[in-house]
């Protein structure tokens, strides 16, 4: 595949990645159901991982962690290794051990909204945010309202994925 | 391209690690201001947000014009009532004005003025995270608006603090957000206290006036307002109502808790408060 495939290639995903970030923060952080919004960008990174392998999952997860850090105006840094870590795990794991489908998808998303939930806990919990049982209540409820979206972000990269994924532009 | 990855996979990780380092730094070190690159996706970002803020705003009105028709007449009628006896306690207020100032000539008390500054700004995006609660607004440091400036909607209601300024926006944390940290007064006894975010209430879109003296006697529905402790933020800006007061944990003091009077959830147009002079 020659470099101006892979430009254009990784260019359709990013714009992938934006319609997912647009719909996340403007659309569904305006319409909190029990309180809970989704956080859809780490199932766009496990999502993409999965398709496309654990190398580019760690690049793309990059990006999007990158994304992630600067749509806030005061970023902490640690979404863009978190997310580059994530994303090389979930597409290592889906070549070796799971399917690069949408089983996949799913376990991996879960996985890694289990992890970030986990950060959060163990912040909440050093930093005494809350009762215990009240910090697992927000991580469930935003690990479950994340993972009922991860479908439609699955569709969103799996038609991507169809038409510019791997190496089918070299065809 | 997967040999290229693969390949440099360890490479976009160091990436990675040194990104999140740069951020990290940058962020600690900048302190209230937000860091260049943010700043500059914040920048590059407007149009999107205003455009999806204007659209969306468009949106609740017509479904709220389509669904709510019937509930829309009825609070109209309401509304003419609640006109009528407003009139009533403007021209009542106006006697007690004038009844103020005669006393005040009488005690012989130095009358000091409060100016207030505004910056109005129209919220662009609306809290997406579960762990804070913040606001996105459309004025930053090219406006003068300072991180620590309260921001007010336009009945004079506090719903926050600005937290984080860029060059055209800001972060606001609103009141409920576990950052507040504000000196409040119950407006009936003028018992004093601290009003604080509290994890718990944030997801009730609630929060918390601590520290209430032994002897304070507060009813549900006191109002609750801004005291100005320290000079840090303007005094008398209406926070809430209490909705009940209730023994701490531990058992050595009291707290109220405090239903925000700003709603919060459909917030359009704010007000920044750029200065203002201390009342003493």
């Amino acid at each position: 595949m020659t470099r101006r495939n892979q430009v254009f290639k990784w260019l359709v995903y990013t714009l992938g990645l934006l319609l997912v970030w647009v719909l996340d923060v403007h659309i569904l952080g305006r319409l909190p159901v029990l309180s809970t919004v989704p956080v859809l960008l780490p199932v766009a990174a496990a999502t993409v991982a999965v398709l496309e392998g654990g190398a580019a999952g760690a690049g793309f997860g990059l990006g999007t962690g990158l994304l992630w850090e600067i749509s806030a105006l005061d970023s902490g840094g640690w979404a863009v290794i978190f997310l580059a870590v994530c994303g090389l795990l979930c597409g290592s794991a889906a070549q070796f051990a799971l399917t690069q489908g949408f089983i996949g998808c799913m376990i991996c998303s879960a996985a890694v909204m289990a992890a970030l939930e986990c950060i959060h806990l163990l912040v909440g919990l050093f930093t005494q945010l809350a009762p215990p049982a009240l910090l697992v209540e927000v991580a469930v409820k935003e690990l479950v309202w994340s993972l009922v979206w991860a479908p439609a972000v699955y569709l969103i990269f799996r038609a991507i994925f169809r038409r510019v994924g791997r190496d089918r532009l070299a065809n | 391209m997967k040999d290229f990855f693969r390949q440099n996979g360890l490479l976009l990780l160091l990436i990675a690690v040194l990104l999140s380092i740069l951020l990290a730094v940058v962020g600690t070190f900048l302190g209230g201001s937000a860091d260049p690159l943010s700043d500059f996706f914040s920048i590059l970002t407007t149009p999107v947000r205003t455009a999806a803020s204007a659209v969306a705003h468009w949106g609740e009105g017509v479904y709220n014009y389509v669904v709510n028709y019937d509930d829309l007449y009825q609070e109209l009628d309401d509304l003419h009532t609640q006109v009528a006896e407003m009139e009533e306690q403007v021209r009542q207020a106006q006697d007690a004005l004038r009844e103020n100032e005669e006393l005040r000539e009488l005690l012989n008390l130095q009358e000091k003025r409060r100016d207030f500054t505004f910056a109005s700004a129209r919220v662009t995006a609306p809290e997406t995270s579960n762990w804070h609660s913040t606001l996105t607004i459309s004025k930053g440091s090219s406006s003068g608006v300072e991180a620590g400036d309260c921001v007010i909607n336009a009945r004079g209601e506090l719903v926050g603090v600005v937290s984080t300024v860029g060059t055209n926006s800001a972060e606001v944390a609103t009141l409920i957000d576990l950052d507040t940290d504000i000196g409040g007064m119950v407006a009936r006894t003028y018992s004093a206290g601290v009003l604080e975010g509290d994890f718990a209430l944030m997801e009730q879109g609630k929060l918390r006036l601590n520290y209430l003296p032994d002897g304070a006697q507060l009813i549900a529905g006191d109002e609750v307002l801004t005291s100005g402790r320290g000079g840090v933020y303007p005094s008398g800006l209406v926070v809430g109502q209490v909705e009940g007061v209730f023994d701490d944990p531990s058992g050595a003091t009291r707290y109220a808790v405090v239903n925000p009077a700003a709603d919060l959830d459909s917030l359009f147009q704010v007000f920044v408060i750029l200065d203002f002079d201390i009342v003493e």
